[in-house]
């Protein structure tokens, strides 16, 4: 086989391989995509998990930018998980983003458990 | 006292120090009649004793591969016999037989690598420790996947321009698939002989992972679309983790059959991790069996590295087109990417494109780390996930493309 001829195959080597790895990967992604269609939005039956009795919990005041009920009953698992109680007896009235105001050490220790 | 001295003669002609200084005509590398070959072989392998120790580049590979290399090269320990198993001659036919009854013991286990055992059975374990609900959440991942898969055939066509075989090209493109098991799985069945070094290549340069990464990750991308903050990952139920590896290997048992053995192990284990009921099936899967694998496997491997095929300019060459293949797929990642936070307007950080290149979960916490640089609140990890554990499939997608092409040349 001379070198014309073997880069020739490789070309069509390359077509043929790149071409199949993103097909099958598509096709993947478009029985991914049907999956959360039929399981997911069949699940969700909209869920207000919201408080009962007010136990007033930190966080600085700032505005409430979206609806994020979802980020809310994040907030309301953690802190009720962090102070060992149920999220009925908690409310979070507000949150905002911390940012990089943290604490230098915080961060680097939490920088630290991710780092490889 | 003719007879002792025979006997002594003799003897000292069976040690490894006389094995040395009277090289036997079949090595190549030989000065002198002293066999250079088993010298500096010794030496690579206690070189890669102290990277994998000293260094830790993936050390639970490179032990074994390293240490198996030393066995193998004592001269006249005669436990791998290399040419049991490969041979110029091109109507060479492996004769089961008589490894069976004259080989030792690494010929004995190599047998895993060659009937390729071995590699499906890693997969079985990485697919009981790896979580697909990153990639079940936002399944937009698998285009990363296999963006990053462009490292293989970039590679695959430099080594064919630098005059090796198809086989061997092949078998060095897998390289950029970041994927051990998967090119140790491409390269003994097309190009036997360059085991050791691709085998050694792939794992070096996953263990530099985060030394090859980020600089190619930030010449790619801007600042602005480092600091891109990702929405949430919403939560994957139960019936999804279920189906996905059934669809997976249904899916890719009708493209590509080749990849059958890897994908369809990987989706094994990964079931048998969802299922719930198989708790002790998935606990041995993902420790003793992998870990009882991965020696006979870093040994072994290690063993093949013979001085007659090893101390060669082509390994030179693989181990160069090793790093371009990794460089270029992480580039290909890291521009889908980019394309992809195009296209969405900003949504992707294009970082975790770089993860599509498989090697989990290490090239998932470099995006994080790099990510994290630039905007310190920013947790890019599992989104990383995605196309990392997609890069997984599609470098096994890539290899059973090969292993299914190179039945046509």
């Amino acid at each position: 086989m001379d070198f014309m001829e073997a880069l020739t195959n490789g070309g069509v080597v390359t077509l043929i391989g790149m071409g199949t790895v993103f097909a099958v990967l598509a096709v993947l992604w478009g029985i991914l995509e049907l999956m959360q269609r039929i399981f997911v939005k069949a699940e969700k039956a909209p869920k207000k998990a919201e408080a009962k009795k007010p136990e007033t919990v930190p966080a600085a005041v700032e505005a409430l930018t979206t609806d994020d009920e979802e980020l809310i009953a994040v907030l309301t698992a953690a802190v009720a998980a962090s102070l060992n109680t149920s999220t009925y007896n908690l409310q979070i009235k507000s949150y905002r983003q911390v940012g990089a105001k943290a604490p230098a050490w915080n961060r680097v220790s939490r920088r630290e458990n991710l780092q490889y | 006292m003719d007879l002792l001295i025979n006997g002594i003669a003799s003897f000292l002609a069976s040690t490894g120090l006389a094995k040395i200084f009277a090289a036997s005509p079949e090595t190549v590398v030989q000065f002198a009649g002293i066999d250079f070959g088993a010298i500096i072989m010794i030496a690579i392998s206690c070189l890669l004793i102290y990277l994998a120790i000293g260094k830790q580049f993936e050390p639970l590979l490179l032990l074994p591969i390293a240490f198996g290399m030393l066995l193998s090269n004592l001269p006249g320990a005669g436990i791998m016999h290399n040419e049991f198993f490969v041979s110029d001659d091109p109507n060479f036919h492996m004769d089961f037989g008589t490894i069976l009854s004259k080989g030792g013991l690494l010929d004995l286990l190599y047998l895993g690598v060659k009937l390729g055992i071995y590699p499906p059975l890693i997969f079985l374990g990485i697919g009981t420790m790896t979580d697909f609900s990153p990639l079940i959440a936002n399944p937009k991942s698998l285009l990363l996947g296999a963006a990053a898969q462009f490292g293989v055939f970039v590679a695959f066509f430099g080594a064919l321009f630098l005059g090796f075989s198809v086989y061997e090209a092949m078998a060095i493109g897998i390289i950029g698939g970041a994927d051990g098991p998967t090119a140790i799985l491409v390269t003994k069945s097309l190009a036997p002989k360059l085991l050791p070094a691709i085998a050694i290549a792939a794992y070096s340069y996953m263990a530099l992972i985060p030394i090859i990464q980020p600089p190619i990750m930030k010449l790619l991308t801007t600042k602005k679309e480092r600091q891109i903050v990702m929405k949430q990952l919403r939560p994957v139920s139960r019936i999804e983790r279920l189906l996905f590896p059934i669809v997976v290997t249904i899916v890719v048992a009708m493209f590509v059959p080749d990849a059958v053995p890897l994908v369809g192990c990987l989706m094994l284990g990964n079931i048998i991790r969802e299922s719930g009921v198989t708790d002790r099936l998935s606990k041995t899967a993902q420790n003793e069996l992998m870990n009882i694998i991965t020696i006979f496997l870093g040994v072994t491997v290690g063993a093949t590295a013979n001085a007659n095929y090893f101390l060669t300019p082509q390994t030179l060459f693989i181990i160069v087109l090793g790093l371009v293949a990794f460089c270029i797929s992480t580039a290909g990642g890291t521009l889908f990417g980019k394309l992809m936070c195009w296209i969405t307007k900003g949504k992707i950080n294009p970082l975790i494109g770089s993860a599509g290149v498989s090697a989990v979960p290490m090239a998932a916490r470099v995006a994080q780390s790099v990510g994290q640089k630039e905007n310190p609140t920013n947790y890019l990890l599992m989104h990383a996930m995605g196309p990392n554990v997609a890069g997984v499939i599609g470098s096994a997608v890539a290899a059973g493309v090969f292993l299914s092409l190179a039945k046509f040349f």
